[in-house]
């Protein structure tokens, strides 16, 4: 994100999204949560 | 310090076709079951306000299928304009239509028609006038360059195998000081990179 250009990234929420769904077992194998991220795009470039 | 993330190497055209099929599924047979969670219960999950959630269209609700609430991150302001990268049903769409008000407005993108269809029913059943729909990819949004004061999108970017260009289009369509809120998928354990590029492991 920051590569892209943004700046102020901020986390969210983190939620185990895939518990109790048939993806389970795969999204825990890799440590998968669903999560919420912000960030702004800075008034002017640099 | 900042890691580059290498694209997947996947065949684009045929992973959108992979994937639009998937989710043309629950659009149209929402209840069919699914490898994610889908609807009002995993709404609840991510921690949308069950009233809100239920002042929406059902159509809407029954094929949600994001995994985070962007608009956790901070409610939209009225009058701000917003694209809505992969809008699906309309689930965020319509909350975000309302919470700009009639002064503002979103331009709800996605893929597949079945979503459109059922987020265009959604906006009218709402009587909601300030939302647009069309159909785009997130990698190459038919959206004019500084267009938008807030980009959300939920459940999306992590089935497109490029990244950075994501999150490229959406500062490329963003006016300077705008800001993206976004519900994704994070992995916490490096994915191999022959299952990153194995076209069957992305829809499930």
């Amino acid at each position: 994100m920051e590569q892209a250009g943004f700046r102020d990234i901020r986390w969210g929420t983190r939620v185990d999204v895939f518990s109790g769904s048939a993806h389970e077992s795969d999204a825990k194998d890799f440590g998968t949560l669903g999560i919420t991220i912000g960030g702004r795009k800075p008034t002017q470039r640099g | 310090m900042t890691e580059q993330v290498a694209p997947a190497r996947v065949d684009r055209d045929a992973l959108r076709r992979q994937i639009s099929d998937k989710y043309r599924a629950v659009a149209l047979d929402p209840q069919s079951g699914f490898h994610f969670h889908t609807g009002r219960p995993l709404a609840l999950m991510l921690g949308y306000d069950p009233a809100e959630v239920d002042a929406l269209p059902p159509s809407a609700v029954e094929s949600f299928a994001g995994t985070g609430n962007p608009l956790s991150l901070g409610r939209l302001r009225p009058g701000e304009t917003v694209v809505d990268i992969g809008c699906g049903a309309g689930f965020d769409t319509l909350l975000a239509a309302r919470q700009v008000g009639p002064g503002g407005r979103v331009l709800a993108l996605d893929m597949t028609d079945a979503m459109l269809e059922k987020a265009r029913l959604g906006a009218e059943a709402l009587g909601l006038k300030n939302v647009e729909l069309r159909t785009g990819y997130a990698e190459d949004l038919p959206v004019a360059s500084g267009f938008a004061d807030v980009v959300i999108s939920n459940g999306v970017i992590n089935l497109t195998p490029d990244k950075l260009a994501v999150m490229r289009e959406i500062a490329r369509v963003l006016r300077p000081g705008g800001r993206f809120q976004i519900g994704d998928i994070i992995v916490q354990t490096p994915v191999p990179q022959d299952a990153k590029d194995d076209i069957d492991l992305w829809s499930g």
